[in-house]
């Protein structure tokens, strides 16, 4: 089985896909769904070897397929926690240090 | 002079916190922490068992789905905690493809096969760590800074 064929198809018919239905989609978006299928690969490759050895019926494979995409969702949500957090410490040390200035110039601590 | 100097600047100060308002998160939280990691370790042990019938295991799968259900409230009412609450709605929602969803195939099918145990658990398990990698990033209390100036003046 040629895997890398499989997943080259994959690819272009997603494209297709959000060219043909969503042609106002972000750029931003379309590089996620790249990041996606990237961070994918490895298990793709691993379920579609367990489908065609009759390990994974094909139900399996659709509920895990759509389990990479909720779990994509997880850490998209995380990446955008994380981003929220890293700009708070930049507010933080900016109020600490106006704090701190003010205090050594008007209290002279 | 200075005082009314002092004034302004402190004034400056509460704007520019108010307009980083969206940038709050919640703090560090110890127990949604112990508690997540709980979570995962009971769901893995549990998960394992689903080469054997649902109602086998039906007050144990029960017992989680009611653990599950608390610790969504408890992220759901604590303030600036909105990414940690959506993050554990995709979890426990039935209609999504990861552990609620997982429970919910395993009560349709009576059983699921090992191969397909083991990747779903991957899976869950890579959920779990999003959201116990997430939680540990959060800045520490606000408590503790205030703490810290008190004590200095």
């Amino acid at each position: 089985m040629d895997f890398e064929k499989i997943f080259k198809e994959l690819r272009s018919s997603l494209t297709v896909l959000f060219n043909d239905k969503y042609n106002d989609f972000s750029k931003e978006s379309k590089k996620d769904i790249d990041r996606f299928l990237n961070a994918s690969k490895e298990k793709l490759e691993r379920w579609t070897l367990l489908l065609a050895e009759g390990k994974l019926t094909l139900q399996d494979f659709e509920w895990l397929v759509e389990s990479q995409k909720d779990l994509f969702e997880m850490k998209a949500l995380q990446a955008a926690g994380i981003s929220k957090i890293s700009l708070g410490h930049f507010k933080n040390n900016i109020v600490s240090t106006i704090i701190n200035t003010i205090q050594a110039i008007i209290f002279k601590v | 002079m200075k005082n009314n100097k002092f004034f302004l600047i402190l004034l400056g100060i509460t704007a520019f916190m108010s307009a980083c308002s969206t940038l709050r998160t919640a703090p560090y939280d110890q127990y949604s922490f112990q508690k997540t990691i709980e979570l995962k370790i009971d769901a893995g042990q549990l998960m394992e068992k689903a080469e054997t019938p649902y109602q086998e295991n039906s007050i144990e799968i029960n017992n989680l789905k009611n653990e599950i259900a608390k610790i969504v409230e408890y992220e759901k009412f604590k303030p600036n905690n909105e990414i940690t609450y959506k993050m554990w709605l995709l979890l426990a929602n039935e209609d999504k493809n990861l552990l609620a969803g997982f429970l919910k195939r395993w009560e349709e099918k009576e059983t699921l096969s090992p191969f397909f145990i083991t990747e779903t658990k991957g899976q869950i398990t890579e959920a779990f760590d999003l959201l116990l990698t997430y939680e540990a990033k959060k800045e520490p209390a606000a408590k503790n800074s205030l703490l810290e100036l008190i004590s200095k003046n």
